[in-house]
């Protein structure tokens, strides 16, 4: 059987990619080992977060489906930073992970050009060097132009619980046994990380009535920019603490804890780490707080945030009693860690592809990467180049001051991970422009033009960039210090009156006075979206700052500019350091600005190389 | 590629010393070297050991000379090249003699700071210290080199980076707040953060204070002597020199031109300019020199406005008074070996001397009087002062995010906003001390703090 593109693996990376591919008009079939884990929520039940959820809304611009899907099944949201700037502001919801995963199933299944099969890819086909199909275990094999490798944390996955080990993957689903071996075949480096899940209780057993609720948020911005009608918040969560008690039972069993007996040996995320790793860490914090999060609608399970654990059984029931409000819970699953083989994503340019294999891709956890959103957003980065390709276009590689994506696979095909990578705030250098309520502006006309985005999202943008330009024009009108509204205004913002007269933008800039306080008295400015307004305040309040990241912006774009020629041999620049010469041949960057954020290339290595590369285009 | 041909140049000073040092630095250098020299003590010349002093008998092409030579192997040398140095006795003719030599048997001439270009691409120094070096193949004076040599040790880069390292700590604490909100992390207040931002901003211009006088250590500090005609300016000049070197006539108007010369004085090198005597002419030659006496008012660090104490002060001394009454102007009164009959009470000025340029009274108070003026002493006590453009740019730079980090909190700013000119000072910090990866600060934050779910 021929196709364009076979997506193996069905999680959160494979369902963007196969989705993409699909959607741009290429025959694509999706292997998955278990037509049950479609999208499944492996560990927590929520949706977005900081720096996460602007990767939904980035990948949902594109014409992705995880931010239609979270919207679909949000039963609580919450905009993450309310109180701060519009920068760190993120939205993150409660999913009903029932829901969440018949719902995307149910999207596949209805998507033109896209075939479903339950099968274990076992080898990945390669003749000079190009993918030309998957072979697996049940003994059939598919032909293609492209492959995409989205196995999350399914290969020769085992789980830990205590002293008890299984073979398995996620939640007692099947592992997949046979693709690390054509991997490393295929000469790939194969490396073993680890992570963790924390215990689900019954609901019906837990106390509520002691504990702190934790209520949702309405009138938020959505996950999708053509989501119409907003989700309610239809559950509470609650928080409660670890306590000395709790800390005393973890330290009493350290030695039965195989973080600690060396049963574990995989490399663990240093943001997520297991309780008893937080315990032994920070000795000096007396709590630890924990989030308990209904996992859907239609059961009673529910997950305890920040009580991940990889404790024998026995001792994971005394650790729960000890919690405030769970002293007689019930647990209906363990917590485990799980161990997985993923690569090196250095191996991989930034259009996700292999360096040493034409038409081949990876996205997701396979990558070292940890989270939904990072997988989905390297899931439709994958799909869209996969099939520019085989289109015979140019791939789309988005930069860093374009998108959280961008930040994301720069990252991880530049520096490469020592753990799994989470994305934060703090890794993306223009956070400022990388807003989520302006992920549309920046990637729907993209889009659009590859052919993923559809003409109905399209003019949805359109209408609001319209409507966009249209208010800021009229912010820019000059208001007079003698008309009486103003004065009215800034009489109530206690603000000093200007003496000459002032552009309505700048009055923006006042820092006691916002868009709501200043269209009450300027009515002729109210007639929009408050989307609309929304980003027209943002672009007036913090023109400055703007300004000030588009002028670093374009200080790096000199960086970017400076191209490296694929033939280099940097063991032939003699005044750069052995160390760097080993890390710019292995990652082959494009330009000098890429290099320059290579671990282990000095600025004194990128003086050098920039020196070489000018005398080189003398000659 | 870099060029590998051989370079030769002196690296001594040229003029008065003891020895004078020429260098080869390249692939060919010590088989050039070697067609010239004859080792003594019937060694023959593949005897040469790397690192071992020779002496030898270096044939020139019109005299031999008895010198030491030092053969210092690839990559263990300054340029990290095969590098041969010839020491001979000094004096400008035994030195160019031995380099003309060279130059015709294979070896180039060196642009200025090629060697230090060549260890610097060679990886054998840091961006940072290879200014350094260059600021110091440049240093005439003590202090120059002084200056040179501290920023070759990194002591710039190390202040600076003590800096930056609290600066993370700083944006580690501000970001974990925003990366982890629902964590129960004490937030920073902003008024930590602006008492830190008033450190190290302190600190910053401290460091900038030094590079005024870096910047006359190794440019030199401009004097500008003016005065009407005849009121002995290059006399003046002579004196403060101690040799002549203007032409000093009782002709009105013979220095036409403005005349430059240096003189070093505690270890500080000062420039000398002696103007055309500023009056009324008719003169188009002397009119033009007149033009550039005004102009080198306006570009001098110090101005010496000389009057003549044996006559009486003219509406010309009074114009020019004027030009210069709001710089940083020393009065010298000339002629005090003639009888006085100037009325000083119309020239009013903190500092003035009066001294007699013919028989040199009290020429060393003024040069004292000069040295206090622009020297900051403390600063040249200090182990730190930055001479390079480059570096002051950057401090510049970073004072001006930090304005911006502020003035952000000052209009209530939240803390991830400030946050964006933290960072941006953050980068402006490691231009200095070569640390830019953002990596720096989210190990900090997994580090110090107890985060994720």
């Amino acid at each position: 059987m021929e196709y364009d593109v076979i997506v193996i693996g069905s999680g959160h990376a494979g369902c963007e990619a196969c989705l993409a591919t699909a959607r741009m008009g290429l025959k694509t079939l999706l292997l998955t080992l278990n037509l049950d884990s479609i999208a499944f929520l492996a560990c927590n039940p929520n949706i977005g977060g900081t720096a996460k959820g602007q990767l939904v809304s980035e990948i949902d611009a594109l014409g992705g489906e995880i931010g239609v899907n979270a919207d679909k099944c949000t039963i609580q949201r919450k905009m993450l930073n309310s109180s701060k700037g519009p920068a760190v502001q993120s939205l993150r919801a409660q999913t009903d992970k029932v829901m969440y995963h018949t719902e995307m199933k149910k999207t596949l299944e209805n998507c033109k050009n896209l075939f479903i099969k339950q099968a274990e890819a076992s080898e990945i086909l390669v003749k000079d060097n190009c993918v030309y199909g998957v072979k697996t275990a049940q003994g059939e094999t598919y032909i293609s132009k492209a492959v995409i490798v989205c196995t999350g944390v399914y290969l020769k996955a085992r789980i830990i619980t205590g002293e008890y080990i299984n073979d398995c993957g996620p939640n007692g689903f099947a592992a997949a046994n046979y693709l690390t071996k054509s991997l490393m075949d295929l000469g790939f480096t194969v490396r073993r990380f680890k992570t963790g899940t924390p215990v689900r209780v019954h609901g019906k057993t837990i106390d509520y009535s002691v504990l702190e609720e934790q209520l949702g948020e309405d009138n938020i911005q959505n996950f999708s920019f053509i989501t119409k009608k907003s989700p309610k918040n239809k559950i509470k969560c609650y928080l409660t603490y670890t306590n000395e008690e709790t800390h005393k039972i973890i330290l009493d069993n350290l030695d039965r804890a195989p973080m600690y007996s060396g049963v574990i040996t995989g490399l663990g995320p240093r943001y997520c780490p297991s309780i008893e790793t937080k315990v032994v860490r920070f000795k000096d914090k007396e709590r630890h707080q924990l989030f308990l999060e209904p996992e859907a609608l239609t059961t009673n399970e529910v997950y305890i945030q920040g009580f991940s654990t990889s404790m024998p059984v026995e001792i994971q029931e005394k650790m729960v009693h000890s919690l405030k409000g769970l002293e007689h819970a019930h647990i209906m699953r363990d917590a485990y860690a799980i161990e997985y083989d993923c690569i090196d994503s250095t191996e991989l340019y930034p259009t996700l592809e292999s360096k040493n294999i034409s038409g081949l891709y990876f996205a997701g956890q396979v990558n070292g990467t940890s989270g939904y959103e990072e997988a989905a957003a390297q899931g439709i980065m994958a799909g869209i180049n996969s099939a520019l390709k085989i289109k015979g276009k140019e791939p789309v590689v988005l930069k860093r001051n374009e998108a959280y994506i961008g930040v994301l696979i720069d990252d991880l095909t530049t520096k490469g991970t020592n753990e799994p990578y989470r994305m934060m705030t703090s890794r993306a250098e223009y956070r400022l422009i990388l807003r989520q309520d302006n992920a549309d502006l920046r990637l729907t006309e993209l889009g659009y033009k590859i052919g993923l985005a559809t003409k109905q999202r399209y003019n949805i943008f359109l209408k609001r960039k319209n409507n966009i330009n249209e208010l800021l024009t009229k912010m820019e009108k000059i208001l007079s210090p003698a008309n009486k509204s103003l004065q009215m205004l800034f009489e109530e913002a206690n603000e000093t009156l200007p003496k000459s007269g002032i552009k309505a933008k700048d009055v923006l800039k006042r820092s006691n006075i916002n868009f709501e306080m200043f269209e009450k008295y300027f009515n002729e400015f109210s007639d929009y979206p408050t989307d609309v307004k929304k980003q027209v305040e943002i672009e007036c309040k913090y023109e400055g700052y703007l300004t000030r990241q588009d002028v670093a912006i374009d200080q790096a774009k000199r960086q970017e500019s400076i191209v490296i020629p694929s033939e280099i041999d940097y063991n032939k620049i003699k005044g750069l350091r052995i160390e760097a010469q080993q890390k710019l041949s292995d990652i082959r960057p494009f330009n000098i600005g890429q290099a320059s954020r290579i671990s282990g290339v000095s600025p004194a290595d990128i003086a050098v190389l920039t020196v070489y590369i000018k005398t080189m285009n003398k000659k | 590629m870099v060029k590998r041909n051989t370079i030769a140049a002196i690296s001594t000073p040229i003029g008065a010393g003891g020895i004078g040092i020429v260098r080869v630095s390249g692939d060919d250098a010590l088989d050039i070297v070697k067609k010239h020299i004859v080792l003594l003590n019937n060694k023959n010349n593949n005897e040469i050991i790397p690192r071992m002093a020779h002496l030898a008998t270096f044939n020139a092409e019109n005299f031999k000379e008895q010198c030491i030579v030092i053969f210092f192997k690839n990559p263990n040398s300054y340029t990290g090249e095969n590098l041969v140095e010839i020491q001979c006795h000094g004096g400008v003719t035994i030195a160019n003699g031995i380099l003309k030599t060279l130059l015709n048997s294979g070896a180039r001439l060196a642009e200025a700071g090629e060697f230090t270009k060549r260890a610097f691409l060679n990886g054998k120094i840091s961006l940072d210290k290879a200014e350094g070096v260059m600021d110091m193949i440049n240093a005439e004076s003590e202090s120059e080199v002084k200056a040179g040599y501290n920023l070759l040790n990194g002591e710039l880069s190390k202040k600076v980076k003590t800096l930056q390292d609290n600066l993370t700590n700083l944006l580690a604490e501000i970001e974990v707040a925003l990366d982890y909100p629902e964590h129960d992390i004490e937030e920073q207040t902003s008024e930590h953060v602006y008492n830190e931002l008033l450190n190290i901003e302190k600190e910053l211009n401290n460091v900038l204070k030094t590079s005024k006088t870096g910047l006359q250590i190794k440019n030199g500090t401009r004097i500008a002597i003016v005065g009407k005609p005849n009121v002995g300016k290059s006399s003046l000049m002579n004196a403060l020199l101690n040799f002549d070197r203007a032409i000093v006539t009782n002709i009105q108007g013979t220095t036409r031109d403005v005349l430059e010369e240096t003189y070093v004085y505690n270890g500080v090198k000062f420039v000398l300019i002696d103007t055309a005597g500023v009056r009324e002419s008719t003169d188009i030659i002397e009119q033009m020199g007149i033009e550039k006496s005004l102009k080198s008012i306006n570009s001098a660090d110090v101005i010496l406005f000389v009057v003549d104490s044996s006559s009486e002060l003219t509406k010309e001394d009074l114009d020019i008074c004027n030009k210069v009454s709001d710089k940083n102007t020393i009065l010298v009164v000339n002629k005090t070996d003639l009888p006085s009959k100037i009325d000083l009470s119309k020239l009013q000025f903190k500092h003035q001397i009066k001294l007699s340029a013919l028989t040199k009274a009290n020429i060393d108070d003024l040069k004292q009087l000069i040295y206090n003026l622009v020297i900051n002493s403390e600063v040249l006590q200090s182990n730190l002062i930055i001479t390079n453009e480059r570096q002051i740019e950057a401090i510049r730079n970073a004072l001006t995010d930090l304005n911006y980090a502020k003035e952000g909190i000052k209009l209530n700013n939240s803390l991830d906003l400030i946050s964006i000119d933290l960072n941006n000072l953050w980068n402006t910090l490691g231009e200095i001390t070569g640390t830019t990866s953002n990596e720096e600060i989210i190990n900090k934050i997994f580090s110090n703090f107890c985060v994720g779910k």
